[in-house]
């Protein structure tokens, strides 16, 4: 598409990057007007599909722009959908317009030059993004977006407990070490390479690594991988045989735990949404004595994505609707915890008046911890490979 | 010249000739019967007659039947009537239903519901129109099978042990019947069959069959 | 030419599998060393063998035994309208169902506690997920046993079983052991390959093993399933070469079977001439029990995902959850209806399409039962590789035709599952028809094709219905292969109840796997019953 190629500056994710010519934008709208946008994103959370569908409703009133959810069990489907049309040589009217992807789907799809772009910085809200105060929206997983994705929510690891049990909850391996032994075949986290498995491993390593070792985990692995992770093994090995089914069995999910969690067979989920055991609650998934908590060393911190594949049949609808995404109204309901929960990231406090009082609004639900303490930010790519690979051949395999 | 000829008629499977080389000759109204032991290609024989020899069978030889050639012709065209051993009553019709269905004479529905009653009542089923055949007792079938294969105004008739089924005091009253619509109508006939009581109805010429 | 159908059938089903497979078998050796490098794999594929084998081996032994007695004992027809529910509720259903009741804080548990148990919290028992693989097997037969019982159902018809059993108690035999001797044999050869369908699915299948199966390491298919959805695209090699080994394995397997299968008939000819003729007294009463345990835990299974989807908040050891919250069906109900409409229309497209082929083919080999049984053996094809291995390389084709995402792909991608099944029930109904039939209507007058609308189609109608309820069934079920063929594009109740299933949202997952389950249910019912209906004042009409 000549005109998107024309309107997308050399750098992207800039804050000082000057708005968009409004004549450029009002061609890209026009262009889109009419098109529809398949949107490929995961379909398994009923609450995340109303909101697509009330986005739909939206763009398709302002914008023409028909909004289709294509709810997928996994990311996966739509990278191999779209890996798949790159084989058979469909270098144009793809299947797929739009992907919501987090970290690891970014790097494959821009290394295997599935992605198109740069085209962020050519969104009117582009620069309402808080690119400093929360680097992972510019920076994924090591690997700057340029321009290639746009952050559409924030993620924190956040820690689940049910607070009548866990009186006082542990908010460092030590302390979690302890409380598992004290309390056997009650705590357990969902198997690598399960997303939330890894990044528990991911979690617990950051928070066992002298301050000097944390950098090196931005570099990819290398010889050094046995040495940096033994502190991680040494923890799991401890850990094991007093976790729920004595470490031989894991829960296959986030949500899978979850049920657990609700169903009293263990005392700790974890989540990337702080909001979600909140959410739960008001669904009567859990009970409502459930809390959430951040790890206090600091807590493990990203962002979600959405990017537009290089054969999308309708890109400018799907700028058209990235840029609603991201507005200030999309981003103020998708944080309201009675709709989502996602916390925005967006840069608050330099929106205009009435967009601030939209999220001065929202409340926080019972489980939903207090905000923040130190973030870290995702490892590079390389070492989820590695953990998955050394935690399958230690614990994988009986 | 009429009637049913059979002319240097043979029926084999693979090199095995079951039958043959039969020459025959029914003139009207004449029940020839054909013997032979069980499995010697008698039904396969009334099957070549009619046109629906099934492979792996095959067969040759010519059939005319009141002097016109119907070896190649397609069974729907023979003008050949057959009665099994079973009555053969399509299930799913009534028994007005089957008798319609090979109803020659008559294109108004009123006609051709005229002529099947009065055949009914003909043969002792007055009323039967609307009765399901698997509710009707094994001579009341053969009746009305019977009859079906009349309405459909053949020119000569094969009979494929049709009497065998049927209890001995059944038997003789359908077999009394069948013989006497087939000679009121001066049709050629060919009659397979086990029981000599069958023969000795019948009345014909006697053909062996059946190479052993 | 007559042989045309015969083609065309035969092409419509093995056309995408060798095309498929022709585009995932690759010679890369790379992936192949890579593939042995795997931690686990000999212990993954062990356990693939392991788990289809003997759920295969007891889901027949169930079939026959629970056949034997219902038919002998009279409750035949009690026994198939039991198992109706069980057939139609998709496999992910039931498995999720299954872990439903069987978990330590699953249902079974929380009837006996805290009263019989003394539990207050759920204990620590690996019930599901189990390394062995017991879980598994169990949600297997569950859901097999029914599916072999109704091809026995079917293979009756070509088997003269009264009168054989008749034979056996004349020589003294009681009526249970006479059936086991005289009519199971000849049944089992009617269904081998049901059975050999049932072997490959129980050895290659994700639905049962994402929820029941283990973990540590799991069955090889769901290893290749992780590999296949993985982000890391650099493992789709090694899955495809892993999807190869399956299918090796897999052959290997029906080739043992087959070897087995010889051995236990010479075993049972023995047995049966050891001259025991009665089965203890309570003849009928070990498989009627055993029957009404797997009944019950398939039943126990969907009640509990019903259950689910409702409950509000259910903490162990409640029996019934504190409330009902019926929020994930209202909210399901603004989507359902879309969804389910498309899987319906695709699901009566893929039925008279399959109907139809078969029809038309079975005309000409009605007489021919060695040929039918080779277009049964070739139609089984699709049924005897793991899904994975072709319909990778069938995306890549759709996508080169132009055609992928459309629902003439997915509709056909649907017919190759559905095929074997109607062909094996309606090809063999259009044989069993007496020909002499159709040679009286031809000789009344009646041309080829009026025989056929008039004789030959009334007479095969409650087969055709059952035929259509089957193949719909079957479109209903499918959900790896409208994933493929439909390029994600096409959305059926089977493709969104796998999403929320592994997001874990189970009152979502449950609305729209109770959906895919009834209409199915409903299909077949509305056969049955139309079928009853049309003929029922015509009692000599088969079916």
């Amino acid at each position: 598409m000549l005109l998107v190629a024309r309107l997308a500056p050399a750098v992207a994710g800039d804050a000082t990057v000057t708005p968009v010519p409004a004549a450029a934008w009002a061609m890209v709208e026009e262009e889109a007007r009419g098109q529809t946008v398949y949107f490929n994103a995961w379909g398994g959370d009923e609450a995340i599909n109303r909101y697509v569908a009330w986005a739909a409703q939206v763009i398709k009133a302002r914008h023409g722009v028909i909004l289709q959810h294509v709810p997928l069990a996994d990311t996966a489907e739509a990278v191999s959908r779209v890996l798949a049309e790159k084989a058979a040589g469909r270098t144009r009217d793809g299947s797929v317009d739009l992907i919501w992807i987090n970290g690891e789907n970014f790097a494959s799809l821009r290394q295997a030059g599935l992605l198109s772009g740069p085209w962020v910085a050519a969104l009117p809200n582009a620069p309402l993004l808080d690119t400093h105060g929360n680097p992972t929206t510019v920076v994924d997983m090591t690997l700057p977006t340029a321009g290639y994705e746009l952050a559409w929510g924030s993620a924190r690891y956040t820690l689940f407990y049910d607070s009548q049990v866990v009186l006082v909850p542990p908010r460092d391996p030590a302390g979690l070490l302890a409380w598992i032994r004290a309390h056997p075949g009650r705590f357990t986290y969902p198997q690598p390479p399960n997303f939330l498995g890894t990044s528990f491993l991911k979690q617990l390593l950051f928070l066992l690594s002298p301050e000097l070792a944390r950098a090196r985990f931005a570099a990819p692995v290398g010889a050094d991988f046995d040495a940096l992770t033994q502190p991680l093994w040494a923890w799991l090995d401890s850990a094991h045989p007093h976790m729920w089914r004595t470490g031989r069995i894991f829960p296959a999910s986030g949500p899978a735990q979850r049920r657990l969690l609700g169903d009293g067979e263990v005392d700790f989920a974890m989540g990337f949404n702080p909001a979600e055991a909140s959410r739960a609650i008001s669904r009567g998934e859990l009970p409502g004595s459930i809390r959430g908590v951040f790890f206090s060393g600091g807590t493990l911190t990203n962002s979600h994505f959405l990017a537009i594949p290089f054969n999308a049949r309708a890109k400018a609808g799907a700028m058209v609707v990235a840029n609603f995404l991201i507005s200030p109204e999309a981003q103020a309901r998708k944080a309201d915890e009675r709709i989502w929960g996602d916390p925005t990231v967006l840069l608050v406090s330099t929106l205009a008046p009435g967009d601030v009082a939209r999220f001065a609004t929202l409340r926080r639900g019972p489980a939903t911890p207090e905000s923040v303490g130190r973030g870290f930010a995702e490892p590079h790519p390389s070492w989820i490979r590695a953990l998955e690979k050394a935690w399958n051949r230690r614990y994988g395999v009986r | 010249m009429s009637g049913l000829v059979l002319q240097s008629v043979t029926v084999s499977v693979g090199a095995r000739q079951l039958v043959g080389p039969l020459d025959l000759s029914v003139t009207p109204g004449q029940v020839v019967s054909i013997l032979g032991p069980s499995g010697a290609g008698k039904s396969s024989l009334l099957a070549f007659l009619c046109g629906v020899l099934p492979p792996p069978l095959h067969a040759q030889g010519t059939v005319l039947l009141n002097g016109d050639n119907i070896s190649n012709l397609p069974p729907e065209q023979r003008r050949l009537g057959i009665l099994f051993q079973d009555d053969l009553l399509f299930p799913h019709l009534s028994v007005a239903g089957n008798l319609a269905f090979g109803l020659r004479s008559a294109s108004n529905r009123r006609d051709r519901g005229r002529i099947i009653s009065d055949a009914l009542a003909g043969f002792g089923l007055a009323g039967y129109e609307t009765r399901d055949p698997a509710t009707l007792s094994g001579g009341e079938r053969s009746r009305v099978a019977l009859l079906r294969v009349l309405l459909s105004a053949p020119r000569a008739v094969l009979l494929d042990e049709p009497f065998s089924r049927l209890d001995p005091a059944t038997r003789q009253t359908i077999r009394a019947l069948t013989l006497a619509q087939l000679r009121a109508r001066s049709l050629p006939a060919l009659l397979v069959s086990h029981d000599v009581d069958d023969v000795v109805a019948a009345g014909g010429p006697v053909v062996r069959v059946g190479n052993a | 030419m007559k042989f045309l159908a015969v083609w065309v059938l035969l092409l419509s089903a093995l056309l995408p599998v060798v095309a498929g497979l022709a585009g995932t078998v690759q010679l890369d050796t790379a992936a192949w060393s890579e593939l042995f490098k795997t931690p686990g794999l000999v212990q993954s594929l062990t356990l693939s063998v392991w788990t289809g084998s003997v759920a295969s081996v007891l889901a027949l032994a169930l079939a026959h035994v629970v056949l034997a007695a219902a038919v002998t004992g009279g409750w035949s027809g009690r026994l198939r309208a039991a198992s109706l529910p069980l057939l139609a509720t998709p496999h992910l259903a039931v498995g999720i169902g299954l872990t439903l009741v069987l978990a330590p804080s699953g249902l079974l548990l929380r009837f006996l506690s805290p009263w019989a148990t003394g539990f207050t919290q759920p204990p620590d028992w690996a019930t599901i997920q189990d390394p062995l693989g017991l879980a598994l097997i169990l949600g297997l037969v569950i859901k097999e046993a029914p599916f072999l019982l109704l091809a026995l159902f079917a293979a009756l018809g070509q088997v003269p079983a009264e009168r054989l059993v008749l034979q056996t108690r004349t020589l003294g035999y009681g009526r249970l052991k006479g059936w086991l001797v005289a009519v199971a044999p000849l049944l089992q050869r009617q269904i081998r390959l049901p059975v050999a369908a049932v072997l490959v699915f129980g050895m290659t299948n994700v639905e049962m093993a994402l929820p029941l199966g283990p973990r540590t390491p799991p069955p090889l298919a769901l290893v290749l399933w992780q590999w296949f959805t993985s982000a890391d695209l650099d493992m789709r090699p090694l899955a495809m070469a892993g999807s190869v080994l399956l299918m090796l394995a897999s052959l290997g397997m029906l080739g043992l079977f087959m070897l087995a299968g010889r051995l236990v008939g010479r075993v049972w000819r023995f047995s049966a001439g050891s001259g025991r003729r009665v089965t203890s007294a309570s003849g009928g009463l070990m498989p009627g029990g055993l029957a009404v345990v797997v009944g019950t835990l398939g039943l126990a299974s969907i009640i509990a995902l019903l259950l689910r989807s409702i409950a509000g908040p259910w903490r162990f050891p409640a029996v019934l959850p504190e409330h009902l919250d019926p929020a994930a069906w209202s909210s399901a109900a603004s989507v359902l209806p879309g969804v389910a409409g498309l899987t319906l229309a695709l699901g009566a497209t893929t039925a008279l399409l399959a109907v139809l082929l078969v029809l038309a083919a079975a005309e000409p080999l009605r007489s021919d039962a060695v040929l039918r049984q080779r277009v049964a053996m070739l139609l089984f094809v699709p049924l005897l590789i793991p899904q994975m291995s072709f319909l990778f390389g069938l995306q890549i084709l759709l996508l080169k035709l132009r055609l992928d995402g459309t629902l003439a792909a997915v509709v056909w991608s649907h017919l190759v599952f559905a095929l074997p099944y109607v062909w094996g029930l309606l090809a063999e109904a259009r044989a069993s028809l007496d020909p002499r039939f159709t040679d009286t209507a031809r000789l009344l007058g009646a041309g080829r094709l009026r025989v056929w609308l008039t004789v030959t189609a009334p007479l095969l109608l409650r087969s055709t219905l059952l035929g259509l309820a089957l193949a719909f069934g079957v479109s209903v079920a499918v959900y790896l292969p409208t994933l493929f063929a439909g390029g994600g594009r096409v959305a059926t109740l089977a493709t969104s109840a796998a999403a929320a299933m592994t997001a874990g949202d189970m009152r979502y997952a449950a609305a729209h796997g109770a959906a895919q389950a009834l209409l199915p249910l409903t299909a077949f019912v509305a056969a049955v019953v139309l079928g009853r209906v049309v003929f029922r004042r015509r009692l000599g009409v088969p079916g």
